[in-house]
């Protein structure tokens, strides 16, 4: 940077825009020039107020009560936490960030799992398995529809490695065809982690067997493959896994 | 349902420092009160970078547990508290939008409407609200086409000023110019929604 004053970088970084590289030396200036800071903060302040312009969408239903639930959860543990002798074993083990986090999870794995049992068309009843599963904490994978757009699935992990994946919006398949979940981990192949079809309304609930960390996993995919099974994905990638890491 | 009036960007009882110290109180019903001010404003600018409903709701969600749980710390030297939340959003959103699954997803859907600004409201707010909507919205129509290009690829897509300048293969010194040029402007034609606001709100204290 070879401005005395670094007008065009505070502008780019204002707006999120300036390379990481630069962004360290904009900061390094405008701590020690208080003309820049002023000027960075009326930048800010522009970038800031951008939204304002958009027009307005409606709040999602249950957004405030996924983040009330997921506070309260954190609460309750912090009191739990000052009575370590009424914890369960695995709460003890556990690190309290991890703690913090499963509980986290955990919640809006509740809520996020009411409403997709909610939403489920007529058919079985979950049964008391996936209710047992809903219970234990874990985390929420969000899987998009890559391949097809209309396309959604939320995988749950237990903290034990169990888990289960809702899925919808795939189509129905003839009996000579399946949907498989793919793990693909760091320097093996994919590992199949479920086999299922959709229901009339594009919809599943399965059972998923989780390879032992999910650290180890780069990606996770849905793939439409021959009946029964493949041991390798042959299919495109309908569904793709969001960062969880 | 809940509705953040895009208004909020105006100081409202409690002001907004005060609900950022009883939240670090642990008091919940001051976050309540910041998403019921700022909530409408976050989603509609995730839903604006990332396009999709769904995904929008997990940055609005992770933007105030982010506000909530110390994750995010709020600079009073960086601006008002708005902002600071529409920074988290954005750079969550962009996060999103960056992802590769993603990325392939909205390929294949139809290009996210650039308009948005000019678009009619989908939820009539209070008179203030779509006044201020208005002066930002005349504002941005104040610039050129190649300024409003450059400020809709670096905050809405998240492209750097190297990657704006690939894009729409132009030097990268043009498309520094046209972004200073177009927040400089920016800064003029909203002075009034960005002027210093210290003494205000330690009035209130």
């Amino acid at each position: 940077m070879t401005d005395e004053h670094p007008i065009e970088a505070l502008a780019v970084y204002a707006l999120g825009s300036l390379e990481a590289t630069e962004r360290a030396s904009v900061e390094t200036h405008v701590a020690a020039c208080a003309a820049c800071a002023v000027r960075l903060r009326a930048f800010q302040g522009v970038a800031g107020s951008l939204p304002i312009g958009l027009a307005p969408v409606p709040l999602p239903p249950e957004a405030w009560e996924t983040i009330s639930a997921t506070v309260r959860a954190r609460r309750s543990h912090s009191r739990m936490r000052a009575k370590p002798t009424s914890m369960a074993a695995w709460l003890r083990l556990a690190g309290w960030p991890a703690v913090a986090a499963a509980l986290a999870a955990l919640l809006i794995w509740n809520v996020s799992l009411e409403r997709e049992l909610s939403r489920r068309a007529p058919g079985p009843a979950p049964g008391p398995e996936v209710e047992a599963l809903s219970r234990r904490p874990g985390r929420i994978v969000i899987l998009a529809g890559t391949g097809k757009p209309e396309a959604s699935a939320r995988l749950f992990v237990a903290v034990d490695g169990g888990g289960h994946l809702a899925v919808s919006g795939l189509a129905p398949l003839p009996r000579e065809r399946t949907y498989q979940l793919w793990f693909v981990q760091t320097g093996s192949s994919a590992v199949n982690g479920a086999t299922f079809r959709v229901d009339a309304s594009g919809r599943a609930w399965v059972k998923v067997m989780v390879p032992a960390s999910l650290d180890n996993v780069q990606a996770i995919a849905i793939t439409e493959e021959p009946s029964p099974q493949t041991s390798a994905p042959t299919g495109k990638h309908l569904l793709d896994a969001l960062p969880w890491k | 349902m809940r509705r953040g009036p895009p208004a909020g960007m105006r100081f409202e009882e409690p002001a907004d420092l005060e609900l950022l110290r009883r939240m670090q109180r642990g008091d919940e019903s001051a976050l309540e009160t910041l998403y019921a001010r700022y909530g409408g404003l976050v989603f509609t600018l995730a839903l604006r970078i990332v396009g999709d409903p769904e995904l929008a709701r997990e940055v609005l969600q992770d933007t105030f547990l982010r506000s909530w749980d110390g994750r995010e710390t709020y600079d009073s030297r960086r601006g008002r508290v708005p902002w600071w939340l529409m920074g988290i959003a954005r750079n969550r959103a962009i996060d999103v939008l960056r992802s590769r699954p993603h990325q392939a997803r909205m390929r294949e859907q139809a290009a996210t409407p650039s308009g948005a600004h000019e678009a009619e409201p989908a939820v009539q707010g209070a008179a203030e609200a779509t006044a201020l909507r208005r002066t930002v919205a005349q504002a941005l129509a104040g610039l050129s086409e190649v300024q409003r290009e450059a400020i809709e690829l670096a905050y809405y897509r998240g492209l750097t000023q190297v990657e704006i300048a690939r894009y729409l293969g132009q030097p990268l010194g043009t498309v520094k110019s046209r972004i200073r040029d177009a927040m400089e402007r920016l800064r003029t034609l909203l002075e009034s929604l960005i002027e210093p606001t210290e003494d205000l709100e330690s009035r209130r204290d």
